[in-house]
């Protein structure tokens, strides 16, 4: 009998282990759309962040910016010429020049075309 | 005197048009690289906001952000950004170099094979590279497609003995294009 429950108490501990290790190995990505983005912005103002070399303060972080659509593509938008944010499922009902709010996490300064880019983005607005 | 003066003028304030390169980019060009061992975890990542610019004298740059890298497993992504590409102080991969013999004129909708020759620029390390590139055009748009090898331990990656027998030794790297012509 005593055997027993100790057997009992043993497989608890191992499967809790388990169990534990599994969630930590397989723990789910961040869920960007619903974080609360740590600064909201209109897009050109995003950059100024990297100029001032305060880019810790934005980078991997959910950002919330606001601009107008200077350019559609496929699965990316670009907000005032200067971020673009990349989303995970094709575009579609969306025009140049429309005014928008996009949130998504900032994952840093391009210098090729002087852009900030953003992916995981979702429509605000 | 004075003509020849103002054709000079003439001349050089022309000369930067007649210089202008025709330019190919793109902003969301795709990265693929695996890492993965047989029987173990799938290590494989993928990029698909990659910049690039290809001009007509063949020269070629692209740009990653390293933090733009997904993985599937979110734990083998931390990893992959705090242990080992070091994302927050390295934030960019970077190549720049050339396709030799490239012929813009002569591209065609079938895909021709190029040499690649250039430097890749990847957690403050340089390392050249000389691969092939299928390259053709469609539409007035560039097709650029590459693959080619890279080992962590040229860009002072150290894989601790731990993990290593479950990461490839040779990071296999593809990376497609797709560039619009810009003036």
């Amino acid at each position: 009998m005593k055997k027993q429950v100790k057997i009992v108490i043993a497989l608890v501990f191992v499967s809790l282990g388990l169990y534990f290790a599994y969630n930590y190995m397989y723990q789910d990505h961040r869920d960007i759309k619903a974080e609360k983005a740590v600064v909201l912005i209109p897009a050109s103002e995003l950059i100024s962040y990297f100029n001032e070399n305060n880019s810790k303060k934005v980078l991997n972080k959910t950002v919330q910016v606001s601009g107008i659509i200077t350019e559609i593509n496929t699965k990316n938008i670009i907000l005032d010429d200067k971020v673009q944010c990349s989303f995970d499922s094709v575009l579609k009902n969306l025009n140049l020049n429309e005014t928008i709010i996009v949130k998504g996490r900032c994952i840093g300064f391009d210098e090729l075309f002087e852009v900030v880019k953003m992916d995981q983005s979702s429509i605000i607005k | 005197m004075k003509n020849l003066v103002l054709t000079i003028i003439f001349l050089s304030s022309i000369f930067p048009i007649l210089n202008a390169q025709e330019k190919y980019i793109t902003k969301s060009g795709e990265i693929n690289f695996e890492a993965s061992v047989p029987s173990f975890e799938e290590v494989k990542a993928t990029h698909n906001s990659v910049s690039a610019i290809i001009k007509s004298n063949g020269e070629f740059a692209s740009l990653a952000l390293v933090k733009g890298f997904r993985f599937k497993v979110a734990l083998m992504e931390e990893h992959f950004n705090e242990n080992y590409a070091e994302s927050s102080k390295y934030p960019k991969a970077t190549f720049k170099g050339k396709v030799m013999a490239f012929d813009i004129t002569g591209l065609t909708t079938d895909s021709k094979e190029y040499v690649l020759i250039g430097m890749v620029n990847m957690h403050g390390v340089d390392k050249k590279i000389e691969t092939k590139a299928l390259i053709r055009k469609v539409g007035g748009i560039i097709f650029l497609d590459t693959q080619f090898v890279l080992k962590p331990e040229d860009f002072n990656i150290n894989i601790p003995n731990v993990v290593s027998s479950k990461i490839a030794e040779e990071i296999r790297i593809s990376s497609s294009f797709e560039l619009k012509g810009k003036l």
